[in-house]
């Protein structure tokens, strides 16, 4: 009995111990890949410069010398000291001489293989997605529409002339005296039938065209530089207050200067995503030569320091403007109001170029403030509106329609204009 | 002349419809073009270089103006400013200065938490993760569109000792491939956010411990 009790012991401990020793060989093991993701990747890419030079083929340049390159990693200063490698002391000098972090006791011989082993071994191929997500614009079909009613619209009144020629032919035969038919262009019916037709489309289009003077609802000017909103806002998830933070605090949502562009188009230099972009005429854009542009402006080389004094400013086209003796607040409407920018502007986030969505017309002004209910609660902005507060609380005012912006003085003449 | 007066009208409410609003490239007619484009100095309005300088050179000769507030004024409400400059291409001293630099921000209000969460979101979180786990929509664990693997800020024990006048001076003025905010973000709000992410480390420390120390009793238990 004792005997056995040991033995069940004795396979007990030994079940354990391979447990635990294949857990620990498993953490020992952790591949280069995640080893790299934590400690170099935000410096090195495989690929491309970023801070410090791709690391893609690193071994072939320190001719296969492990013991060299370990060194180098664990502390470059020191390295730099003890040896005269003239590839090293190169390599430090092309990055403006500045060190790599300290990875002595961060990283073992053996982490550091594990990294190097990635690298070798090279990133796993992806297999590229079948992008169709780019959907081409629709062409307009007005044209074709317009000159199909031309044909017909002739081809009736051809028939018609038939018609009555056909008739008089008949009325001759059978006897009755019949007047000769008119051409339809004589016919009187026919002529006022047209000016009163005139007189009723041109007087629609002159009145549309009047109302629509000085307004540039649909305007998309050619930029300097092809940027999609879509692209920036819509896929890439970048909120609009991190261009145009200036909504908070100013009246105009800033447009934002060439270095906070290059915050991100430091690192990214080619256009990789799976939407195509085109522009207003349909044709494909290419990101990457539009990136390019934008270095331009910046003055960057890749590779290189980025010198905002030394970026130019890039000469976008104004969308949206109002006359000079109207006065527009943006940080009025999007703090004290809570106003998303999609109101006025339309879904941004899904233009590659923008385009004139409202045609700010001054009854779009009032009639959004007409039916616009203010957020009165929790909102610092109106605390002071002391009455409403009270009559909201009473019931005397229904809760479920609220205060409107018209209520609270938004269709005052001197609000907008002074 | 009864035909010259139809055609010249028709003429008219043609001229007038191709004002109308369709979607194109040039900015549409307008009935005053003077008020319409502003003749005030509004902001970016293009200023004429006959008349106008931006360059302390031509001060005296032209009207100077460079948008920037005056030298040495701080604006109300506004943190003082950062002592240290940045550094030369290569060079490191101040970076290391700046270690000793201490917030003037130590605790945030339920109020300010808000807004400052707010704003990490909408300025930091694109790359460094609405988690603060450096894994944010743009470099997406790297298959987004940013290449370099931005900081851990929970979870890295570099990012969590490194004090508050370190991340200021990346903050502002960029550190490897961060580029500078100081034009996004007014150093009160860079303060700010640096305590926002100081009281996060501190959260997400707080409970792995009690975490820890229970797997540890569980494990003298057995």
């Amino acid at each position: 009995m004792k005997f056995h009790h040991q033995i069940t012991k004795l396979i007990l401990t030994s079940i354990l111990f391979v447990l635990f020793a294949s857990i620990s060989n498993n953490i020992l093991a952790q591949d280069g890949k995640s080893l790299f993701m934590k400690n170099c990747a935000s410096c090195h890419a495989l690929d491309k410069k970023l801070t410090g030079p791709a690391l893609m083929g690193v071994e072939d340049r320190w001719k296969g010398n492990r013991k060299n390159l370990h060194a180098w990693i664990k502390n470059t200063g020191s390295y730099m000291k003890t040896s005269n490698d003239a590839y090293a002391i190169a390599l430090y000098n092309e990055y403006g001489k500045s060190a790599m972090n300290v990875f002595d006791g961060v990283l073992d011989d053996k982490q550091i293989d594990d990294i190097l082993d990635y690298i070798k071994k090279g990133p796993e191929v992806k297999v590229a997605a079948n992008g169709d997500a780019g959907e081409k614009p629709e062409s307009d079909n007005t044209l074709l529409f317009g000159i199909l009613t031309l044909i017909l619209a002739v081809v009736a009144f051809t028939l018609m002339q038939v018609n009555s020629n056909l008739k008089k032919l008949s009325d001759d035969k059978e006897g009755i005296p019949a007047a000769e038919p008119v051409v339809f262009w004589k016919n009187r019916t026919y002529i006022a039938f047209g000016i009163i037709l005139l007189v009723i489309i041109g007087g629609y289009l002159t009145a549309k065209g009047a109302i629509g003077l000085g307004r540039n609802k649909g305007y998309v000017p050619e930029q300097p530089i092809f940027y999609s909103h879509k692209v920036h806002a819509g896929i890439n998830q970048i909120n609009c207050q991190y261009c145009h933070g200036g909504v908070n605090d100013s009246k105009h949502a800033n447009i934002p200067s060439v270095n906070v562009c290059m915050n991100c188009h430091m690192a990214i230099n080619e256009y990789k995503g799976t939407a195509k972009l085109y522009n207003e005429e349909g044709e494909e854009v290419n990101g990457t030569a539009e990136i390019q542009k934008l270095y331009k402006y910046a003055n960057y080389t890749p590779g290189k320091p980025f010198d905002a004094s030394k970026a130019t400013a890039i000469p976008w086209t104004k969308i949206h403007n109002l006359p000079d003796h109207v006065y527009f607040n943006h940080s009025q409407h999007v703090v004290a109001g809570k106003q998303q920018c999609q109101t006025c502007h339309g879904e941004i986030t899904k233009m590659d170029e923008v385009k004139q969505f409202a045609d700010l017309s001054m009854g779009w002004c009032i009639n959004c403030h007409r039916e616009t209910k203010v957020q009165f609660k929790e909102n610092g902005f109106y605390s002071i509106y002391q009455k409403y507060h009270d009559d909201l609380k009473s019931g005397k005012m229904d809760s479920t329609k609220g205060v409107t912006v018209e209520k609270i003085g938004g269709t005052e003449c001197q609000k907008c204009h002074y | 002349m009864k035909k010259l007066y139809f055609i010249s009208s028709l003429f008219v409410v043609l001229a007038i419809t191709s004002c109308s609003d369709n979607g194109d490239r040039n900015p549409h007619n307008i009935y005053m073009p003077d008020m319409a484009y502003s003749r005030a100095y509004e902001t970016y309005a293009y200023r004429d270089s006959a008349t106008f300088t931006q360059s302390e050179s031509e001060r005296g000769q032209k009207i100077f103006y460079n948008n920037a507030p005056v030298v040495g004024t701080i604006s109300r409400g506004e943190e003082m400013p950062f002592p240290l400059a940045k550094d030369a291409n290569g060079d490191t001293t101040n970076y290391y200065a700046s270690k000793s630099i201490k917030n003037p921000i130590d605790t945030l209000t339920e109020k300010q938490l808000v807004e400052v969460e707010r704003q990490y979101l909408i300025n930091c979180g694109i790359c460094h993760g609405s988690k603060l786990d450096g894994n944010g929509p743009l470099y997406k664990g790297g298959e987004g569109p940013f290449a370099a693997k931005p900081a851990t800020l929970v979870g890295d024990a570099r990012y969590e000792a490194m004090p508050d006048g370190q991340m200021f001076y990346s903050v502002a003025y960029g550190k490897n491939l961060m580029g500078s905010y100081a034009s996004q973000l007014s150093r009160k709000q860079r303060w700010e956010i640096i305590a926002y992410i100081k009281a996060k480390q501190k959260e997400a420390k707080a409970s792995a411990a009690p975490a820890a120390s229970a797997a540890a009793t569980a494990v003298v238990k057995k």
